[in-house]
């Protein structure tokens, strides 16, 4: 179960090499990332677990090249000129309320001075495979919250990026609407076989979604181990029905346990204050 | 159509009701003892009011005020809206200027005059450039504070989509502050209209200001009340007016009504 430190035959997908990540906050550094190694090979499904303040969304940041890490490398193979390195999905969605939907999704082409044409085909295919086709013309505001991160989705898919990255995409939204968005994620995920780290609190989702799970520990963010998800694929709900689903939840869960207490007590000696290493 | 109209009576009925109400009140009490003289009945304006209009002298002063406000509020907007997107934007700026900017405000508009007519001919420009002084201020404070309040995370998700310099201002930032700059416009507009009429007072002798204070003075009361009526009337216009074209340009801000 727990993976064994194999040496890449080829160049992954995703290199995360040693990388630190420094804040200064009020006079006091502290480090949110602490010499992080990780790497996702083509086509994954990775996920990044963690307890709050471990820096999973800070290593999606750095990913996303919206942050600059304070030492270390990232590489991202790039397969195909012209698409960018990554796109993300964010967890409020972040999406323009003064664009439609579609003008929404075709925003990053727009900026990568992709023909009209193209850019609305497109579209239409994207928001066709979120099954929002018949909402190009509505405006953010008149969508629920699940419609609106699916056009957070097909907005990230567009630009056809060599990296998918969600940081917590579905944490905002209500039980059911995630298990529903969680079958979807696994079917356009199937359909276009993307390279994706996936970022989530939720041991339950990256268990359901991901290959590998890698578990962070509490600031400052460490991988303290990264597991193997032998659950089979096509994967649907019924697989938190197996008892192999069950162990492995137990046996993550039991370290997760302990760096969420660490970081909980963490938290309370220093008086709520976030502070670490 | 037919029917939101109706369902919007139903619903503010009050709205319509509470003016009638008032000058039906006026009404009585002008007709049973209040001095006549100081408040005439709302007929008897309503009619002063008519042989103003017929006769153009009202529209002659109404053309007058509504050129002045025009440049005004042109002049307001342009310099306000470019000024504090500047403002929002470096921060640099926005430092420098508002400890000047927080003294100036307050000081009422008409009180300008003399200084403006120091510094540009004294008559009609003076008097244009005083009116935007305080429409300036309020579109330059609400364009930058539409500016800094922009949701960083949407910042941030157009910069990661591509959107550079540029392109980040012209498809981020500027729509992103419009509905505050609606606000300010609407705010700049009214006041705009509120000084126009002030300066006209003290300085002037054509526009509606000139005709209010002018009727005073002669004690055609009646007549004072009829432009009184007219500034009202036209400043809730002007208003509605704005917030009409907001809705129209704006369609993606969520109508305050439906939440």
């Amino acid at each position: 179960m727990i993976e064994d430190i194999i040496l890449p035959t080829r160049e992954p997908k995703v290199l995360v090499n040693e990388v630190s990540v420094t804040f200064e906050s009020r006079g006091r550094s502290v480090v949110a990332l602490d010499r992080i190694s990780l790497q996702a090979h083509a086509g994954e499904f990775l996920c990044i677990v963690g307890p709050s303040g471990s820096g999973k969304s800070t290593l999606l940041r750095v990913l996303a090249g919206l942050h600059r890490q304070s030492a270390g490398e990232v590489r991202i193979q790039a397969d195909r000129p012209g698409t960018p390195l990554t796109a993300m999905v964010f967890q409020e969605h972040a999406l323009l309320p003064w664009r439609t939907v579609r003008d929404n999704v075709t925003f990053g082409l727009e900026n990568r001075g992709v023909g009209r044409a193209e850019r609305e085909a497109r579209a239409r295919e994207m928001l066709a495979m979120v099954g929002l086709a018949r909402f190009a013309q509505h405006y953010p505001h008149q969508l629920s919250g699940g419609m609106k991160q699916r056009v957070g989705i097909a907005r990230a898919l567009a630009n056809d990026p060599e990296v998918l990255l969600m940081d917590e995409p579905l944490a905002a939204l209500d039980a059911q609407t995630r298990t529903i968005m969680q079958e979807e994620l696994l079917r356009i995920w199937a359909t276009l076989g993307k390279t994706v780290v996936y970022v989530t609190h939720s041991l339950e989702e990256a268990l359901l979604l991901g290959d590998r799970v890698v578990l962070l520990t509490a600031r400052p963010g460490r991988v303290s181990q990264v597991y193997r998800v032998d659950l089979g694929r096509p994967r649907g709900l019924e697989v938190r029905a197996s008892p192999s689903y069950g162990a492995l939840l137990e046996t993550i869960w039991s370290r997760l346990r302990e760096e969420v207490v660490r970081a909980i007590e963490a938290d309370r000696d220093s008086g709520g204050d976030a502070s670490g290493g | 159509m037919k029917k939101a109209t109706g369902r919007w009576l139903a619903e503010h009925w009050i709205t319509i009701a509470s003016p009638i109400a008032l000058l039906a009140l006026w009404e009585w009490a002008s007709a049973t003892g209040l001095r006549a003289a100081f408040f005439p009945r709302p007929t008897t304006i309503a009619v002063h009011l008519r042989d103003l209009a017929r006769d153009g002298v009202l529209w002659a002063h109404l053309a007058t005020t509504l050129v002045r406000i025009g440049w005004s509020f042109s002049l307001a907007a342009i310099l306000g809206v470019a000024i504090g997107l500047a403002m929002g934007l470096w921060r640099r700026l926005r430092e420098g200027l508002d400890p000047v900017f927080a003294v100036i405000y307050p000081i009422p508009s008409v009180l300008f005059l003399p200084l403006v007519s120091f510094l540009v001919p004294p008559g009609e420009i003076a008097l244009i450039v005083t009116t935007a002084v305080t429409s300036f201020f309020l579109i330059a404070f609400t364009t930058t504070h539409g500016v800094r309040q922009i949701d960083r995370l949407i910042v941030e998700a157009g910069r990661h989509y591509g959107a550079k310099g540029w392109r980040l201002f012209a498809t981020v930032l500027l729509p992103g502050a419009l509905p505050h700059i609606f606000t300010g416009l609407r705010l700049g507009l009214g006041f705009a209209l509120i000084v126009v009429v002030a300066v006209e007072i003290v300085s002037a002798s054509e526009g509606l200001g000139a005709l209010l204070w002018l009727s005073w003075q002669v004690l055609k009361v009646e007549d004072m009340y009829a432009t009184f009526f007219v500034i009202a009337l036209l400043g809730a216009l002007l208003s509605y007016g704005l917030a009409a074209l907001r809705a129209r340009l704006l369609p993606w801000v969520p109508d305050v009504a439906d939440r």
